[in-house]
């Protein structure tokens, strides 16, 4: 007889079959769950069960967000294909089933043209889970402004003043104390062209006129700037395991860079009535579509406020208000064509 | 004891085997015997007639029993085949419902290797099965029906 | 299985979870407002300076009692 084994490592979970036919391997990572449950709600044998999401989330009861009976557990694939997040993954003879064609998969994704990407790195810090990583190479800065500076060393009296009031800090002194061999408070003065942006500040101060400098940017403008110059260029990057597909990027990307798929398309809904203003759904809300407005302290917090266009209808705050003022309606679920008329059936019973 | 039940159960699918037109050259490759021991078997020698009972009695169990218990003493998935094939005077129907999920555990179950996956659904050929319903009393889905086919006995 | 425990011993009876509590807040409107309940059908009261638990089984184990109390006397476990 094949029988499953589990096996559990930290808050991770394994469960396993082996039989000389092959061997099927579901693993679920915890680090990557959002507490949704509906693994559980299209588990076909009811081996999954949605753990005490607002204590774990909240209080430091240390249990995985989902529990595996591997007693009951047929390693179908189901919860694997359903889970809006990847957190459960089943693998065929070490083949995971979302690389198969016969496994219907939910379609979502998230991408960054880098065609269209200008590096401002709104999304990077919009994102709910910190999955995006702007990497950028900002222009030299000496390549944009254009100028020329002297200081006559004859004339300068080592005062210092320049070095002091070079906002760019491009003017270096090399002072020592005088002595009778070599009277001077200074030996030498400098100009970092690299650094020199020619504001001019340093002729400016100058109490005895030793700098001679002009910046050609103000007199002749752009002209002799090569564009290519001033571009930032970069990278950008999504990590899947923890991006949610939840669209903050594409909302806030100023340049349309960012394109985002949602797998669920629904309705959510708060019973301000209801809403005790707890704060567990804004907690477990892995998209940060829910908050609460800005209360003056000593205030009443008002009740829950809520922007659809992040919701990816998974339903993790449905389950954990302890009031039952929030429902998340599916009204569809997008996956890949299947031929099998059961697996077609329990991904629409997602709906409801 | 095993091995004479073995031997028994090797003698009847011989006799089958041979009735059905096969050679014994055929019959010695397919059970993995010398062709001197078939002959041996034909003609009643080197084996007790107490062996030979002992297997036709395993051969009426029920075909749960008969199976599990030929795959006991061999250990062999592919000499188990022949031998309850051969033995098996019933024919099955065997069917999968819509409602199967694909989960693959009649495929990993099947001590007869009758059943493969199709695009999320068990498929059975119904020429392999014998009947013994372990996949029906292991499908989470209740999906599988097996019906015995009246062949004229 | 996670539980809604309490410690009574380190319970200071100053009644910040009665009031944080969504679901007493639901049974006994007043709790939201700061009052005392009205009613022991709420999950948990302060009763005699210390708090006890009514109604556990009401408890949905949501996680907002516990981070409002100073004193760690009401837990989930």
């Amino acid at each position: 007889m094949v029988t499953n084994t589990k096996e559990v490592k930290g808050k991770d979970i394994c469960v396993q079959r082996i039989s000389p036919e092959e061997k099927r391997e579901l693993a679920y990572k915890d680090d990557v769950c959002i507490g949704c449950g509906i693994c559980a709600k299209i588990c076909p044998t009811e081996a999954i069960e949605l753990g005490e999401i607002g204590a774990i989330e909240r209080t430091g009861v240390d249990e995985s967000k989902i529990s595996i009976d591997e007693a009951k557990c047929v390693l179908c694939g189901m919860c694997s294909s359903a889970c809006p997040v990847d957190a459960l993954d089943l693998k065929l003879d070490e083949k995971s089933i979302k690389d198969m064609a016969e496994y219907p998969q939910l379609i979502k994704s998230a991408e960054i043209s880098d065609d269209l990407c200008i590096y401002c790195k709104a999304c990077e810090t919009a994102c709910p889970r910190d999955a995006i990583t702007i990497a950028r190479i900002l222009p030299e800065r000496s390549k944009l402004v254009t100028g020329e500076i002297e200081i006559d060393k004859d004339t300068c009296i080592s005062c210092g003043i320049c070095e002091e009031m070079c906002p760019a800090d491009a003017i270096e002194m090399e002072h020592h104390e005088p002595t009778s061999s070599d009277p001077t408070v200074s030996s030498d003065i400098t100009v970092n062209k690299d650094k020199c942006v020619y504001c001019l500040i340093c002729r400016k101060s100058c109490p005895v006129d030793a700098i001679k400098a002009v910046c050609r940017s103000c007199s002749y403008g752009d002209y002799d700037l090569n564009p290519e110059d001033s571009e930032t260029t970069g990278s950008s990057f999504i990590d899947e395991e923890a991006c949610v597909n939840c669209g903050w990027c594409q909302e806030i990307c100023p340049v349309d860079a960012a394109t985002v798929e949602k797998a669920f398309e629904g309705e959510l809904t708060i019973d301000q009535d209801t809403c005790e203003a707890c704060g567990a759904c804004v907690e477990i809300c892995p998209c940060n579509v829910l908050s609460f407005p800005e209360a003056e302290f000593g205030e009443q917090s008002d009740k829950v406020q809520a922007d659809e266009t992040y919701c990816i209808y998974c339903g993790a705050c449905e389950n954990v208000c302890p009031v039952e003022a929030i429902d998340v309606k599916r009204t569809a679920v997008k996956h890949t064509p299947t031929k099998s008329k059961s697996w077609e059936k329990q991904l629409s019973e997602l709906k409801t | 004891m095993p091995k004479h039940i073995v031997s028994g159960l090797k003698y009847l699918t011989a006799v089958e085997l041979i009735r059905e037109g096969l050679s014994q050259k055929e019959v010695a490759k397919i059970l993995e015997m010398d062709r001197s021991t078939v002959s041996h078997y034909l003609n009643g020698r080197n084996l007790s007639w107490n062996s030979i009972e002992v297997a036709e009695i395993i051969t009426k169990f029920c075909p749960k029993d008969f199976l599990t218990l030929t795959y006991a003493l061999l250990n062999d998935s592919e000499k188990t085949r022949v031998i309850v094939k051969t033995c098996s005077k019933k024919s099955y129907k065997a069917s999968v419902e819509e409602s199967c999920i694909g989960c693959g555990l009649c495929v990993d179950t099947c001590l007869l290797n009758a059943i493969v996956l199709d695009d999320l659904k068990a498929r059975i050929d119904s020429d392999w099965c014998n009947g013994c319903n372990m996949c029906r009393d292991v499908c989470p889905t209740d999906s599988i029906k097996i019906l015995e086919v009246n062949n004229g006995y | 299985m996670v539980e809604l425990k309490v410690d009574q011993d380190k319970c200071l009876g100053c009644g910040n979870c009665v009031v944080a509590c969504p679901v007493n807040g639901s049974i006994s409107p007043e709790t939201a407002g700061g009052h005392g309940p009205k009613t022991e059908d709420v999950i948990m009261m302060v009763e005699n300076g210390v708090i006890k638990l009514f109604n556990e089984d009401k408890c949905t184990r949501c996680g907002t009692c516990p981070l409002f109390c100073p004193t760690d006397a009401i837990f989930l476990e």
